[in-house]
């Protein structure tokens, strides 16, 4: 239908013109940010969809959003319906559409894939969930109440996404949280990856919906947390920089790598790394360290991994951009000391070879070469081997082999009415793993909850 | 087994009214067609959310139903699969029995869904006893097939009842003459010469409803190195009814004809695919909706967006009820006279354009030769050659580059 046009163009000609267009105005003149579809690139798109059955998209996704029925949405102009499937089954959604890496998940799974290329379902996701966030969030059923609260502690994906599904089921939540919702989201993913309002999209949903306390959880609090509530889900992270342990690691100059990438998203004008940088690690977050090094001005950043690259776990987007954006990759290296006299000079590394054994994670294990001793040059070296969970309250709770809390299927840790879940538990992972989890949790936990009722 | 799905955490909108005097769960219900030819297909389709559905044809005792196979086709359109889909299917294949049967059990099961029949004969009598022995099985609503395109049951062969007004008049008379209660639906066909005087003919013989319309008679294709036609039945084929996206704007208008000058209720039917194409069927007159061909690519689970879109529709035109949308565009249709005369020229966004010329070959060959190249392969519209056509934002590739410039 002809519909008169009415929109931004109209505002600079005179009054008396008018402009008709088939489609009315439709959004595509709105662009967003970040090379977000427009509404006729997702219409395109969602029209390729092949609406399997039994979709293993929905399967291959942690917290297997109905992605056929939210395309077919898209298709059909619904948009708004379309975010809702995507947030019925993701809290995170917003956060999730931007930064998802659907390469291991739903995208990697697509039967179209199999005739030419897979749907771009992340951006279809993302459109959906940011045409709701300019629209205006759905409104919610009523949930039912049950009687007690449940408290969650740490506000990250797993935290949010398990209070989120808590109230759903009825639960009132208190959320314990020392820093501003959000987790590692909010403090240590690059603003060029996940920009402050994409996050708050979802944050600014999801607090409405339980109580936040900005507290720092220490035994005190904790036994007093446990006494007034039903139960207890643990989603803290990983907020401990592993220590590297070679020498030089305490001069002016090395960084966690946590610090690092908090800082140059608060504050990154006090934030001076020079013009040599070097990142130890070969990791997804590594990467993250390293491009946002570059994008503050280093001129040469060299990133030192002691395996080689089919060791690496990281996401191929991610390696290939930071390739594109010129970091140096340098493999088979390991670091064994870091130079300099007050301020850091370079860092000595030595040579390694990959031996046929394989350690528990599966890998080959690296082996240094005698004699191979070189320097890099550096200004500055950002260490990225990994976090572990540390903090006293926790003494008690039962841990794996690698140091994070040990739960069982349930989600429930080594002491009695406390779950856990998200990185804690399982290490570095992706955001939407976390989600998973504390979803899971949740539902578990309102079992746990109800039998004590009853 | 349909997939589990998580439950839904937003406020459900209430789509629900009253239409010939049944009420209506929403506007969309199952048309006459293989999908409720099966207890336990419209089963399914009630719990993923349909609100009705009219039980595929059935006719009197005796009747052979001599289907042949294949019976499906396809107009793909360069790559999109059944932008119209073809059949040469026939009625039911099952006894009046069992129709009856599956109404009985469909209403006990699922009291506030609509349950319709759908019905077809050649003599008077066996008109009438379709409709007292189905309105005795608790059924909502009868709907008379008089424009099944192929293998008609008459005394006209290959000839639609409602090709004729006097044959459609006396017949409907005889339908509604032996219905007690229940409203009667006639479905009729846009082949014919002039849809209005069908239309009369039906709201004369006392019907309430017109169910608008059916299946187009179509050619769906033939191969152009054996030069047989689709479907292929051993090289041979014959005329199928076409349905699908491509009837869309035949039924729009069928709808639109019928609503502008005959004072009676309308189900549209005959192209909807989703929730946007039902409300340009109400828009032009229809009551509810009937869905097929959709549902027979993707499955009974296109509900799911149907009521979601329409609620989402509704909250944006601030409408409390799906009623609300009935006749809304029949004032804005006018004929080719009364068309106001202005002054149109094309306008190219030149931050939208891409540069493909597009317009520029089009307006060339097919319009009045006013794009020029421009600089840059962006073209600029000469004023003075402009008339203002609209061939050029039709060919336009970009949403919203081109626009019809009017001076108010």
């Amino acid at each position: 239908m002809t519909r008169i046009k009415q929109g931004s163009i109209q505002k600079k000609e005179p009054r008396s013109v008018i402009r008709v267009y088939p489609q009315g105005l439709r959004e595509s003149v709105i662009s967003f940010p970040n090379n977000t579809m427009n509404q006729q690139q997702a219409t395109i798109e969602s029209e390729r969809c092949l609406q399997c059955y039994d979709s293993p998209c929905t399967v291959a996704c942690p917290t297997h959003i109905d992605i056929p029925t939210f395309i077919g949405m898209i298709r059909s102009g619904n948009v708004i319906g379309a975010a809702e499937v995507v947030k019925t089954s993701n809290a995170l959604a917003n956060t999730c559409g931007k930064i998802c890496p659907e390469e291991i998940f739903c995208q990697s799974v697509c039967t179209r894939a199999k005739q030419d290329s897979p749907i771009q379902i992340r951006e279809l996701h993302f459109y959906a969930t940011q045409m709701e966030s300019r629209k205006g969030f759905s409104r919610l059923k009523v949930f039912s109440t049950i009687d007690g609260a449940v408290a969650v502690i740490g506000a990250g994906p797993a935290g949010l996404s398990c209070a989120f599904e808590l109230t759903k089921l009825g639960h009132k939540v208190d959320v314990y949280e020392k820093d501003g919702i959000g987790g590692v989201p909010r403090n240590s993913i690059p603003s060029f990856r996940l920009a402050n309002d994409e996050l708050e999209s979802d944050t600014n949903f999801l607090s409405r919906f339980f109580k936040t306390r900005k507290e720092d959880v220490n035994a005190r609090l904790f036994e007093e947390i446990r006494h007034h509530h039903k139960a207890i889900f643990l989603a803290v992270g990983l907020g401990v920089d592993r220590p590297i342990g070679i020498p030089g690691e305490r001069l002016k100059g090395v960084l966690p790598v946590l610090q690092f990438l908090h800082k140059a998203k608060i504050q990154p004008s006090v934030l001076s790394i020079g013009d040599r940088v070097v990142i130890i690690g070969g990791g997804n977050v590594s990467l993250d360290a390293a491009a946002t090094a570059k994008r503050l001005g280093a001129e040469s950043v060299v990133l030192i991994y002691r395996r080689s690259e089919s060791e690496m776990r990281v996401w191929k987007s991610e390696l290939n951009e930071a390739r594109r954006q010129g970091v140096e990759i340098r493999f088979l290296t390991n670091p064994v000391a870091i130079v300099g006299k007050s301020e850091i000079s370079g860092v000595m590394c030595r040579h390694t070879r990959l031996s046929k054994e394989k350690d528990e994670s599966g890998r080959r294990v690296p082996v240094e070469l005698k004699g191979s001793d070189f320097v890099i040059d550096a200004d500055t070296v950002i260490v990225a081997i990994g976090q572990s969970v540390e903090a006293e309250w926790l003494e008690g709770f039962e841990r794996t082999e690698n140091g994070y809390v040990k739960v069982n299927k349930n989600f429930h840790t080594s002491v009695s009415g406390v779950f856990a879940g998200g990185d804690m538990v399982a290490g570095e992972g992706t955001i939407v793993q976390a989600v998973a989890n504390g979803k899971q949790a949740a539902h578990t936990i309102h079992e746990h909850v109800s039998k004590k009722l009853r | 087994m349909d997939k589990i799905k998580e439950p839904s955490m937003y406020s459900t909108r209430d789509l629900s009214y009253d239409f010939l005097g049944i009420h209506f769960e929403n506007p969309f219900i199952l048309a006459a067609a293989p999908s409720t030819d099966n207890l336990d297909m419209v089963r399914r389709a009630f719990r993923a959310g349909w609100a009705g559905a009219i039980l595929k044809t059935t006719s009197v005792e005796g009747t052979k139903v001599d289907l042949c196979y294949p019976m499906m086709s396809s107009f793909d359109h360069e790559g999109r699969k059944l932008f119209g889909m073809g059949n040469i299917d026939l009625i039911s294949e099952h006894h009046i029995d069992k129709v009856e049967y599956n109404v009985r059990m469909l209403k006990k099961e699922f009291p506030h869904k609509m349950v319709a029949a759908s019905i077809m004969a050649g003599r008077k009598e066996d008109w009438q006893s379709l409709v007292e022995r189905l309105e005795k099985t608790g059924v909502d609503m009868i709907e008379c097939s008089f424009s099944c395109p192929q293998g008609n049951i008459g005394e006209d062969p290959g000839k639609m009842l409602a090709q004729s007004i006097s044959a459609t008049e006396l017949t409907a008379r005889w339908v509604k003459e032996a219905t007690k209660k229940i409203p009667i639906s006639i479905k009729i066909t846009p082949h014919v010469t002039d849809i209005v005087e069908v239309a009369r003919a039906v709201k004369r013989s006392g019907c309430d409803a017109l169910t608008a319309s059916n299946s187009i008679q179509a050619l769906m294709g033939i191969d152009i190195r054996s030069f047989a036609p689709n479907p292929n039945l051993g090289g041979k084929s014959t005329y199928s009814g076409m349905t699908g996206p491509a009837i869309k704007p035949i039924t729009l208008r069928t709808i639109a004809e019928i609503a502008r000058n005959v004072d009676i209720s309308i189900l549209g039917t005959g192209g909807a695919s989703n929730w946007s194409d039902a409300v340009e069927f109400m828009a032009v007159g229809a009551g509810v909706v009937e869905f097929c061909t959709v549902v027979m690519h993707y499955g009974f689970r296109v509900i799911t967006d149907l009521k979601s879109g329409m609620s989402h529709y509704l909250d944006e035109m601030r409408f409390s009820s799906p009623k609300d949308i009935v006749r809304k565009a029949l004032p804005n249709l006018a004929m080719h006279d009364e068309l106001p005369r202005r002054t149109v020229r094309s306008h190219i966004d030149k931050k939208l354009c891409i540069g493909c010329e597009v317009c520029y070959i089009a307006c060339q060959d097919g319009g009045h030769m006013a794009i020029d190249r421009g600089s840059n392969r962006i073209p600029d519209v000469d004023q003075e050659k402009c008339v203002g056509c609209g061939l050029c934002q039709h060919v336009c590739p970009v949403d919203s580059c081109i626009g019809m410039q009017v001076a108010a």
